[in-house]
Order: C-alpha cells, then sequence, then structure tokens
C-alpha cells in the first residue's frame, strides 16, 4: 500500500483535537438545558413548592405533617396575621396568617396551590394528547382531514379563550377539579395542533418518511413511530407552556367565580373570595398571588430552558 | 460538517480534456466548452488595487475560539481574475466577509486589508461604508435568499446608487434599467418594477450581478456564485460575470469549489485549507504541478476523461476542528505523504519551483519528482491498473 | 387583492357563524336558568318560574332556540335579557367603554411592544435585553386580576394622596435618577467606558428633571408651554430626520425643522379653535397639520424629497400632539379639583354625570382608563415584544441584510427599511390570537374595576344562564375578533408581496 492514501487518521491527531464531538440528542438537551439558570431555578422554585403544598397538609387521605386543616375553623390570633418571621426566622401557629373565620390559611393555600396545580397540568396533559394527535392527523393526511382541522382552528381562534372556558367553567366548576382540567384542556388543544401540524408539514416530505412510505410502512406507524418522536422538542415545550398559561386560565375563571367553588378552593377562588377584605387583611390577598406567579413563572422558565435546550436555534415564541 | 469537493458535471464526449486544465464549463447549446475564457478579457495590469496581509479572523463561541482564517495574504491586480478554492468551512467566505466588512461584531479581526494603499480596517465606518458597494461590492452564493422579498428588484437596485450618490429616483431607476439590459435580462423596463420571487434562480443571479457593477466598482468579490444555480445556467453566469466584470473594468475575486470554472477563468489561485492558504500561484502552474498534496487531492477528485469510469477520488477524512487545531501540518491527518515533522511543525507558504509559485507543504519537491501528482490520492487496485 | 378579501369574508362569515352555535349551546347547558327562583320562597314563585320558562322557551329544544335567535340576530334584534329588558340598549351603553379599553391596550402594546421588541433584537446581549426579555417573563406569569387589584390599591389610592402635595421624597428622586441610568446605560452599546458615561448622563438628566418637577410642584398644576413644546420640536425633528434620512444632508433637516417651528407657533396662536374642541375638528387639525407637513417635505426636500416628507410629517404629528398634551394637562389642575383631587378612578368606565369642556372630559376618561389599560397590556406587551424581538432577530440574519449592508447602505436604512418590514410579517399574525386574549383579559379587567362593560354583561349572562347577553357580547368581540384577523390579512399581503399575487 505504498502510494495509497490511508484515511485512518493517525492517533496523535486524534488526540490533538480531530475529535468529533459525539453526543446523543439526549445529552446535548440536557447539557444546554442544565446551562440555562433561570430553567434551573425554575426547576429548584417549582420543586419546592410541590413538595410543600403535597407534603404538608397531605393529599388524597394521606397526611401531611402540618397539624392545622384548611377547613376547621379556629380563635383568631392577632387578628389573623401572618406569624411568620424572618428574623429571629419562626414559624409560628399561623405563618399565612388566618382568614376571617379563623381558617389556618397556610393550610388554605397549600389546598390551594394542590388544586390550581392539579388544573393546570390536567390541562397541559389534555390540550397536549388532543392536540398533538389532531394536529400529526392533519399535517400528515393533509386534504380533507387538514382542511376541516384549520377551519375548527379557525373557530377556535374566534373566541377567546377565556370566553369559552368560562361557559365550560361555569357548567363543570363545581363538579371538581378533574372535571374542570378536563374540559379547560379541550379548550386549549389548537394552538398546540397548529404547532404540530406544521412539524407534521416539513418532516413528511424528509426522506426517512419517504422512505418508510416506499417500502409500505402503515400510516399509523410512521405517525406515531418515525415523526412523532422528531417533534418530541416541540410538544415538550409547547405543553410546558401550556402549563404555565393552565395556572393563570384557571385562577382567572376561579375569580370570576366561574372556576373551582367554595367549599373546595384554588388560588384563584381564594384571591376571589377575599378580594373585599384587602385592605383589612390584605395578606389573604398576597399569599395565593404570590403562589401563582411562583408557579406560572417557574415553568415559564423551564419552558424557556427546554426550547434553548431542544433547539438552540429556534425562536418561535409562544402563540 | 463536510461536503466533499464539487464536483459538477460529467464531462461529454469527445473532447480532449484532461486532468491538468479541467474545464466545465458549458456553453449555452449545453456542450463543454474548452479553452480558456481568461484570455478573452482583458489582461490584467500590474497595478495593484487590493492587498490582503496576514488576515485572521477568530470568533469566539460557546465551545471555543473558532480560527476561521489564520494569516491569509494575497493582492489582486487591476482586472485580475484570482480564483480562491477550498472545501466548505476552509474560512473562504470569511475572509472575503472580512474584506468587506460585513462580519459580525463578534469576529476578532487583526491583519491588514489594503484597498489602494488604505488599511480598511483602521477606516472611520462611514469611509469603509463609503468604499462597500461602490468600490469593492460582492455576489452572494444564494440569489434566491440575498434579495429582499419585499422590495422590487428595481428599488433595491437603484438604491445600490442612491446609498453613494444623491441623485434623483428616476436617474438611478435608468441607471438600474441598463444594467438589467447589460446583464442580459429581457424587458429591463417592467423587470425593475418586479419581486424577486417573479425571477428564476438564474435571473436573481443575473440581478444580483447588476447590483455589483451598478457603482462600476474596481473589485467584485463572487462567493460562490453558481452553486446554488441549475447546471445549465451556471456557464452563462459566469460568462455573463466575465462579460461584465470587463465592460466595468473591475478585478473579480472568485470563490468557488468547482477546480474547472477556475481552471478556465482565473489568471491566478489560491488554495485554502482549514483557514491558512496552501497554495498560490498562476492558474495554469498550480493546477499542472500541484506542489501540495491537498491541491493534488483536489485536482484527483475532478472527473477526466483520462479517469472517466473509474470511481472519482475525493479526499479521504474530515478538514479538522478549527477550534482546537492539531499541531503540525493542518492536512497532515489526511495526507498521504505526511511524516513526522508534518505532525509537528506547520510548513510555511514558500515559494517552490520560482514565478510566484508558492506552497505550504514540506515535501513539495516530493511532488515534484513524479509526473501525475494524483498518483498519491489513488488507491491500490487502481494504481496497479 | 378584492378576490382575496371577499374569500375570506366569506370563509369568516361562516367560522363566525359556527362559532355563535357552539357559544349558544354551551351557554344553554352551562347550568340551571331557574336556579335563583327555585330558592324563592315568596308566593309568586310558581308564576316566575313560568313567565321566565316562557319568556326563555326553556321548552323549546336548544337548538330550536338557536335558531331563533339567529333568525332575530339577522334582522338587527339583539333580543332581551331574561328578565325582559331589551338588550340592544344595554349592549350600546357596555360597547363604547368596552371598545376603548381593548382598543386603547391592543395599540398601546402593538406600537410599544414593537419598538421595545426591535430595540431589544438590535441590542441583543445587552442589559436593556436581559431586562426586557425577564420582565416580559414576569408580564406573561402575572395573573391579571392580580395585578388588577394591587393597581387598583397602591397605584390609584397612593398616587392620588401623592398629587394633593406632589413633593418627590429625595429617595424616589434617587431611585427614579438611578433608573434613567440605568435605561441609559443599558441602551449604549460599546465599551465599559462609553457605558459608564451614558450612565452618568442618563443619572444627573433624569435626577436633575424630577428635582425641577417637584420643586416646582409640576404635578399640582402641569403643562408645558410653548417653550418646550419647540424645544421637544425641535429635538424630534432632528431624531426623526436622522432616522428617516440620515442627517447628512440638509433639505428633509430643514423641512422637519420648519415642521417643529409651526407647531410651536400653532400652539399659541390656536387658542381660541382648541379653547372647547370637538373630536372632529381635532381630527381635521390632524389632517391639516399632515398636509402642511407633506408640503414642507416637497419644497424643501430637495433630491431627499421622500425622505423629508416622512421626517416633516412625523415631527408635525409629534408636535402636534405635544400642543394636545399641553392643553390636556393645562385642563388638569381644574379637573383635578371638580373629582376632590382623585384624578385616578378605580371604579367605573367614567364619573357619573360627570360636565366639563373636551380637556376635563377627556381627562377623565383617561383617568378611568389609566388603571384597567395597565394592567390589561401588560401580557400582550410582553407578546409581542417577545415576538418581535425573536422575528427581528431572525431577520437580521438573512441574506438579504447581508446584501444590503453590501451595498453599502447605512445601518439606518438596513434596519428601518430591509430588516423592520420583514420582521413585521409574522408579527401580524399574532395580532388576531392576541385581540382574543385581550378581549378576555378585558372581562377579567373590567370585573376588578367595576365597568358595567360588555365583560360584565358576560359574566352576568353566564352567571344565570341567559344566552342573550352572552351572545350579545360575543357578537360583538368575536365580529372584532374576525374583523381583525382580516385586517392582520391583509396588512399581511400589503407587506408580502409573495402572498398579494397569490
Ligand atoms: N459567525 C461565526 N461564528 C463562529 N464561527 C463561524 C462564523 N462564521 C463562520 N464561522 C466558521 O468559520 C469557518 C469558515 O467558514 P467559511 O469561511 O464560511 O467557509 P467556506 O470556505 O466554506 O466559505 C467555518 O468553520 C465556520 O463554521
Ligand atoms: S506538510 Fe506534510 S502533511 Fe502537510 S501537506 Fe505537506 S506532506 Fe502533507
Ligand atoms: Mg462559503
Amino acid at each position: 500500500m505504498t502510494l495509497s492514501a490511508d484515511t485512518q487518521a493517525p492517533d496523535g491527531a486524534v488526540e490533538q483535537g480531530m475529535t468529533i464531538v459525539a453526543r446523543t440528542q439526549a445529552q446535548m438537551v440536557r447539557r444546554r438545558f442544565f446551562r440555562h439558570r433561570a430553567a434551573l431555578a425554575g426547576m429548584i422554585v417549582f420543586g419546592l413548592v410541590l413538595v410543600l403544598a403535597f407534603s404538608s397538609i397531605g393529599f388524597a387521605g394521606i397526611p401531611g405533617w402540618w397539624d392545622q386543616s384548611y377547613i376547621t375553623t379556629g380563635a383568631l390570633v392577632n387578628q389573623g396575621k401572618p406569624t411568620l418571621s424572618l428574623s429571629p426566622f419562626s414559624i409560628g401557629d399561623h405563618p399565612f396568617g388566618q382568614d376571617d373565620i379563623g381558617v389556618d390559611y397556610f393550610a388554605k393555600t397549600m389546598r390551594g396551590v394542590q388544586q390550581s396545580i392539579i388544573v393546570a397540568f390536567l390541562v397541559g396533559i389534555v390540550a397536549t394528547l388532543v392536540g398533538a394527535i389532531v394536529g400529526a392527523v392533519a399535517g400528515y393526511y393533509r386534504g380533507r382531514v387538514e382542511a376541516v382541522l384549520m377551519r375548527v382552528t379557525d373557530v377556535m381562534i374566534t373566541i377567546p379563550v377565556l370566553v369559552i372556558a368560562a361557559v365550560l367553567g361555569r357548567r363543570f366548576g363545581d363538579a371538581g377539579v378533574v372535571p374542570l382540567g378536563i374540559v379547560l384542556g379541550l379548550t386549549i388543544w389548537p394552538t398546540m395542533a397548529r404547532l404540530l401540524r406544521g412539524e407534521f408539514l416539513s418532516l413528511r416530505e424528509k426522506e426517512f418518511v419517504e422512505a418508510a412510505r416506499a417500502v409500505g410502512t402503515p400510516a399509523r406507524r410512521i405517525i406515531f413511530r418515525h415523526i412523532l418522536p422528531n417533534t418530541i422538542g416541540v410538544i415538550v415545550v409547547s405543553a410546558t407552556l401550556a402549563t404555565a398559561n393552565a395556572v393563570l386560565l384557571e385562577s382567572a375563571l376561579s375569580f370570576l367565580g366561574l372556576g373551582v367553588q367554595a367549599p373546595d378552593t384554588s388560588l384563584g377562588q381564594l384571591i376571589n373570595e377575599y378580594r373585599t377584605a384587602f385592605s383589612t387583611r390584605p395578606w389573604l390577598f398576597w399569599w395565593p398571588g404570590i403562589f401563582i406567579i411562583a408557579i406560572a413563572l417557574s415553568i415559564n422558565f423551564i419552558g424557556d430552558g427546554l426550547r434553548d435546550a431542544f433547539d438552540p436555534r429556534q425562536t418561535r415564541v409562544r402563540a | 460538517m463536510t461536503t466533499p469537493p464539487n464536483v459538477p458535471i460529467e464531462p461529454r464526449k469527445g473532447d480532449v480534456h484532461t486532468y491538468d486544465i479541467p474545464s466545465t464549463i458549458l456553453d449555452s447549446a449545453g456542450d463543454v466548452h474548452v479553452g480558456l475564457q481568461r484570455d478573452a478579457v482583458r489582461p490584467p495590469s500590474e497595478d495593484e488595487i487590493l492587498r490582503v496581509q496576514d488576515l485572521t479572523v477568530e470568533f469566539p463561541t460557546e465551545d471555543g475560539v473558532v480560527h476561521a482564517v489564520r494569516g491569509v495574504s494575497y493582492s489582486l491586480r487591476e482586472r485580475e481574475v484570482l480564483g480562491i478554492v477550498g472545501e466548505s468551512g476552509s474560512g473562504k467566505s470569511v475572509s472575503s466577509m472580512a474584506v468587506m466588512g460585513l462580519l459580525p461584531k463578534s469576529a476578532r479581526i487583526k491583519g491588514q486589508i489594503l484597498f489602494r494603499g488604505d488599511d480598511m480596517l483602521k477606516m472611520s465606518p462611514r469611509k469603509q461604508r463609503s468604499l462597500r458597494g461602490r468600490k469593492i461590492a460582492m455576489i452572494f452564493q444564494d440569489p434566491m435568499t440575498a434579495l429582499n422579498p419585499v422590495h422590487t428588484v428595481g428599488d433595491q437596485l437603484a438604491e445600490a446608487v442612491l446609498a453613494h450618490e444623491l441623485m434623483p429616483r428616476k436617474t438611478a431607476l435608468a441607471r438600474a434599467k441598463e444594467m438589467l439590459d447589460l446583464v442580459g435580462i429581457p424587458q429591463a423596463e417592467a423587470r425593475l418594477r418586479s419581486y424577486p420571487h417573479e425571477f428564476s434562480g438564474g435571473m436573481r443571479q443575473r440581478a444580483m450581478i447588476a447590483m455589483a457593477v451598478i457603482n462600476n466598482p474596481d473589485v467584485i468579490i463572487a462567493d460562490e456564485p453558481t452553486t446554488a444555480l441549475d447546471v445549465t445556467v451556471q456557464a452563462q453566469i459566469l460568462e455573463k460575470l466575465l462579460e461584465v466584470k470587463d465592460a466595468v473594468n473591475a478585478a473579480i475575486v472568485l470563490i468557488t469549489h468547482d477546480l474547472g470554472v477556475i481552471a478556465g477563468m482565473a489568471h491566478r489561485v489560491l488554495v485554502m485549507y482549514a483557514g491558512r492558504p496552501v497554495e498560490i500561484g498562476e492558474t495554469d502552474p498550480v493546477f499542472e504541478e500541484p506542489r501540495m498534496p491537498y491541491t493534488a487531492g483536489l485536482l484527483g477528485s475532478i472527473p477526466s476523461l483520462e479517469n472517466s469510469g473509474s470511481r472519482l477520488r475525493p479526499i479521504k477524512g474530515t478538514p479538522p476542528s478549527l477550534i482546537n487545531l492539531p499541531t503540525g501540518c493542518p492536512f497532515s491527518p489526511r495526507c498521504p505523504l505526511a511524516d513526522e515533522v508534518c505532525r509537528t511543525a506547520e510548513p510555511e507558504l514558500a515559494e517552490t519551483d520560482g514565478g510566484g509559485h508558492f506552497a505550504a507543504c514540506h515535501h513539495w519537491d516530493r511532488l515534484a519528482a513524479v509526473e501525475d501528482p494524483t498518483v498519491f490520492f489513488r488507491t491500490e487496485s487502481e494504481t496497479k491498473a | 387583492m378584492i378576490v382575496f378579501i371577499a374569500r375570506r369574508l366569506v370563509i369568516s362569515f361562516f367560522v363566525l357563524l359556527a362559532a355563535t352555535f357552539i357559544i349558544y349551546v354551551l351557554t344553554a347547558f352551562a347550568g340551571d336558568p331557574l336556579e335563583d327562583l327555585r330558592q324563592d320562597n315568596s308566593p309568586q314563585k310558581l308564576t316566575k318560574i313560568a313567565e321566565r320558562s316562557e319568556r326563555m322557551q326553556l321548552d323549546v329544544p336548544v337548538v330550536l332556540r338557536y335558531l331563533g335567535w339567529l333568525g332575530r340576530i339577522v334582522r338587527g334584534d339583539l333580543g332581551v335579557n331574561r328578565d325582559g329588558q331589551a338588550l340592544a340598549p344595554i349592549l350600546s351603553d357596555a360597547l363604547s367603554a368596552t371598545l376603548q379599553l381593548v382598543l386603547a391596550a391592543t395599540v398601546l402594546a402593538i406600537t410599544v411592544g414593537i419598538v421595545i421588541g426591535i430595540i431589544s433584537a438590535l441590542r441583543q446581549y445587552s442589559g436593556f435585553d436581559y431586562t426586557v426579555t425577564f420582565a416580559a417573563f414576569i408580564c406573561f406569569s402575572l395573573p391579571l386580576f392580580w395585578v388588577a387589584v394591587m393597581l387598583k390599591q397602591y397605584v390609584a389610592i397612593e398616587f392620588n394622596n401623592w398629587l394633593k402635595d406632589p413633593v418627590i421624597p429625595p429617595v424616589v428622586i434617587g431611585a427614579l435618577a438611578l433608573l434613567g441610568g440605568l435605561i441609559f446605560g443599558a441602551l449604549t452599546v460599546g465599551d465599559r467606558r462609553r457605558r459608564l458615561v451614558a450612565f452618568a448622563v442618563g443619572l444627573v438628566v433624569s435626577g436633575a428633571l424630577f428635582t425641577i418637577l417637584s420643586v416646582t410642584r409640576w404635578f399640582a398644576d402641569p403643562g408645558l408651554g410653548t417653550p418646550l413644546i419647540l424645544a421637544f420640536g425641535l429635538a424630534t425633528a432632528v431624531g426623526f430626520t436622522a432616522l428617516a434620512a440620515g442627517l447628512q444632508y440638509r433639505g428633509p433637516l430643514y423641512a422637519a425643522l420648519a415642521a417643529a417651528v409651526i407647531g410651536a407657533i400653532c400652539s399659541q396662536v390656536l387658542g381660541p379653535v382648541l379653547a372647547d374642541p370637538t373630536w372632529l375638528e381635532i381630527g381635521g387639525l390632524l389632517l391639516l397639520t399632515i398636509a402642511v407637513c407633506l408640503g414642507l417635505g416637497y419644497a424643501l426636500g430637495g433630491l431627499q424629497r421622500r425622505q423629508a416628507m416622512t421626517a416633516a410629517t412625523l415631527t408635525g404629528v409629534f408636535t402636534g400632539a405635544m400642543v394636545f398634551l399641553d392643553r390636556m394637562l393645562q385642563a388638569f389642575a381644574g379637573f383635578s379639583a371638580s373629582v376632590r383631587h382623585r384624578p385616578v378612578s378605580t371604579i367605573g368606565a367614567r364619573t357619573p354625570n360627570y360636565q366639563g369642556d373636551f380637556w376635563q372630559t377627556g381627562l377623565d376618561s383617561a383617568g378611568h382608563l389609566l388603571l384597567p389599560t395597565l394592567a390589561l397590556i401588560l401580557i400582550s406587551l410582553a407578546t409581542y415584544t417577545r415576538f418581535s424581538r425573536a422575528s427581528m432577530l431572525e431577520v437580521m440574519n438573512q441574506d438579504y441584510v447581508r446584501t444590503a449592508r453590501a451595498k453599502g447602505l447605512p445601518e439606518r436604512t438596513v434596519v428601518l427599511k430591509h430588516a423592520f418590514r420583514n420582521g413585521l410579517i409574522p408579527v401580524t399574525t399574532m395580532m388576531a390570537f392576541d385581540l382574543a386574549g385581550v378581549i378576555g383579559g378585558a372581562v377579567v379587567t373590567e370585573n376588578v374595576f367595576g365597568w358595567r362593560g360588555m365583560g360584565f354583561m358576560f359574566t352576568k349572562g353566564l352567571q344565570e344562564v341567559d344566552p342573550g347577553p352572552v351572545m350579545a357580547f360575543f357578537i360583538v368581540t368575536g365580529t372584532a375578533v374576525v374583523v381583525f384577523n382580516m385586517i392582520a390579512d391583509i396588512l399581511y399581503a400589503y407587506l408580502d408581496p409573495r402572498i398579494r399575487l397569490s
């Protein structure tokens, strides 16, 4: 092999920088996500809120470490003012204070956080499932299926989300958070469907899909095995953002009295219940507000980190 | 990341067509058109118009500093056609964007870019801008995206004039029409009011040429002007470029990875590898007697009558990472002649046979010793056959 | 183009029709419309139930009720609510307040959002950019109703109290000065030294400004006066000329300066006309201003005629706006006294039975609109900012922007002519989405601020399971969304010639 060009790079060169950084997609995503400081902070905050809300007052019959309930009334201590103090740090009996009939407001707020998070996640899951399937089918089959979907989307755009959500909330609000979450999910899927349809339209023209079609792979398999995995970034990101929006949507509805109904509670419902007490007991208003912002902001940051992680060049903004 | 050197088309029947001066230029009838087109244009004068001296460009990025251009020097005489070849990623575009002053702010640029003796890197932004588009113009690779979709072609041509000279819009539009005529766009008057999407790719590139020459520039930098075009119109565009260049008396820096085009059009050629010039000289000597294995490898990867039927031989391996360059000759991992010396010391660009022929290779004399330097890149079986 | 619009109209019509059906049916099923009467213990309970059931046709299937409603709406009859009151007068009362709110919020969000987004994109990775990005995330995450309640509590009440004796405390002046410095610094590009200088300048300028405002008790009886109008006018003349034409040529600059001077003179001369004008007169003056300025630009522009006309017109309109503002401010002291020194209102869309001249009634509705608009605008503002920033960043990387630079065009032309217009194209698609969001937000905002607007009509109707008011609300808002959608489409087609032809 005297004069042939040996293609194997000499070992020395490899060490000196010829290495091509080959990471798997998952590794890249993880690396970029953890480099996104705001997203990391969002993760931590959201994790803390989650743990606090579900461990403190317990959930579904499992008792938590907090000894007060969100229902039982008690004697008003210090006019119900919060006993939480930062220096010296002490929690006191009612860290978030009490409402006008002496219910421990920390327990009540935690219950609100639980309910709001459950609704938000249900909304996120339902909207993602429906939106992804509809978008995938429309984008893959095109033609009449697509036309029908686009008209449905047009109709949904014409109706402000809050309006249709309010109408449904009026009907399902007092049925509990699970039905409420599901019907609200059914109002906001079109955004996801549109996004996914766009992805499918471009992916279905790619070689690997052509190849799969050429060898006679059934459509269902192409959609779920070949294309859908490639849209995971878009799905995950918009599911996250949908969840963040759902937190705000639920609280707005409950605030209007069209979402979660008393005696059950949610963050928005708390604000609505005590809005007139603002000048006398502002803390009844502050705590739920702070938790809504903390949850929505941290989920939004997580979503932004995921977007950067999945596609650093993607500039799409939430619509 | 890497694309093999461009191998545009198969040669056609009958023509005398050997590897040393391969020409892939087609005339409009589609026949292979052999002949040195550069001889058809006015010869360059001795006056130097543009000199690039020790140009380095670095981009700090998250993953490290990208050494995109590492010490490029060349000069350009009036009316000369200088070809620049190299694999993609070798720094051709970055070095010409540096000349245009169009690199992003993050770029760290060193060296000198002398236009008629004035260093453009030291000029005020305003002075730089007054040269850009007026004295030095550029034609980009992809005409489909290089024109603004929301303005008419006439408007985009006229504004190139108005950017440098105050005159009534009508006058500027009249000049635009003249230019469209010059580059061979029919019904120029009406076409001024067209939008880019109403043009075909070839027509858009003609419009780009018109835009480049509308201010009678001294230098035109054409960065792969035909790569994105249909093979059938590539030759027409190049011919038009040469014709127009003569009309305005400009010099051209022609970037391409089509060696045939260079062979036919360029007076001199500069070969780039990993951000460095590795060989420079008059076109014929460089192509007939390459003194750098990379150049020889490029030439060997071109289809010619001699090896038609046998497999093409693109150079194997990939160019090195520009972030973390290996020591020694950057080509050494792919070079059939590489030895210990090559892996420790990076060769300087040095004169080889005289006559302005420079190469950066420790072993250029081994190439000089054989008749056909591409032989180093043949596989065993081919060598036996 | 006409075919395009007509086709859109037809599609929109059917889309709207489908939407009304959905809303009607869902509302009808949203609960029990007789709920309150069932708990009624009065002797007329049964008669009342029978009467309402009769009026609401509760024994007729929903689809037929919908068709009946549709038949009436086609004849322009909105029908009655469940208590038998005609809806048309209620709607017309509610309409103007809500439309004002929604339009003000939308227009402000679009213009301010796009401007901030573009600056943010052009100054990518600057302090300004990071701040804007962070602020946008906060806005996306704020519950609107919560913000509204906070604004009502803190801004309105505290601000009104402060206005009685408008001295800015030194700490606040310090903070405002710092903020001014930071804004200047964040907007400046260049090395650390240049940014520090800009910071210092911003600090001193805004510090001095607020000190003067405080010492002179400007806020008690605000106003600009002709000298200030002239100064601002001349400054904007230079600014707009720099944007529209660059400062190297005289023509456009002279035209713009002339426009500013004429505007300032008019603030003196027009006294009688501006004493108590009508909106029609104001509109007429605006048209006149534009005409005069176009003339100025044409006459003085020379070879840069087009740019001169743009610069002069922008300057003229801006100076006119300053004159308008000056008048408004001058009316402030009187107005404030007439509303017992509580100019920023927290309840309703206007002071009931308020009597005053053009400027005072203007201030009254401005005082009522201020906080709701502020609350309502946040999310849209963030949306437009983020969207136009992203769009602009993408456009600035396009090949044709590089081509524009390669021609030797000044950066101003590259940005305004080549990047900006392309960057706007995707933003137009945002508009219809966003308007729907703003309408939803208006429902919440009206609730907090106690407006008896469309949002109130909707929530009340919905609580009472009464399709009449809900549908009246939806007919208006749905039509607004459809119309806006269409405007967006037309704008899109105008901006992008590739669409125009197909
Ligand atoms: N703005 C930039 N930031 C970082 N790297 C860049 C940038 N522009 C170009 N490069 C890198 O510089 C190298 C040379 O690119 P280029 O000059 O475009 O190659 P070509 O010879 O194909 O024209 C490439 O590796 C490219 O990735
Ligand atoms: S220096 Fe060595 S490795 Fe580099 S091209 Fe010459 S022979 Fe090959
Ligand atoms: Mg290139």
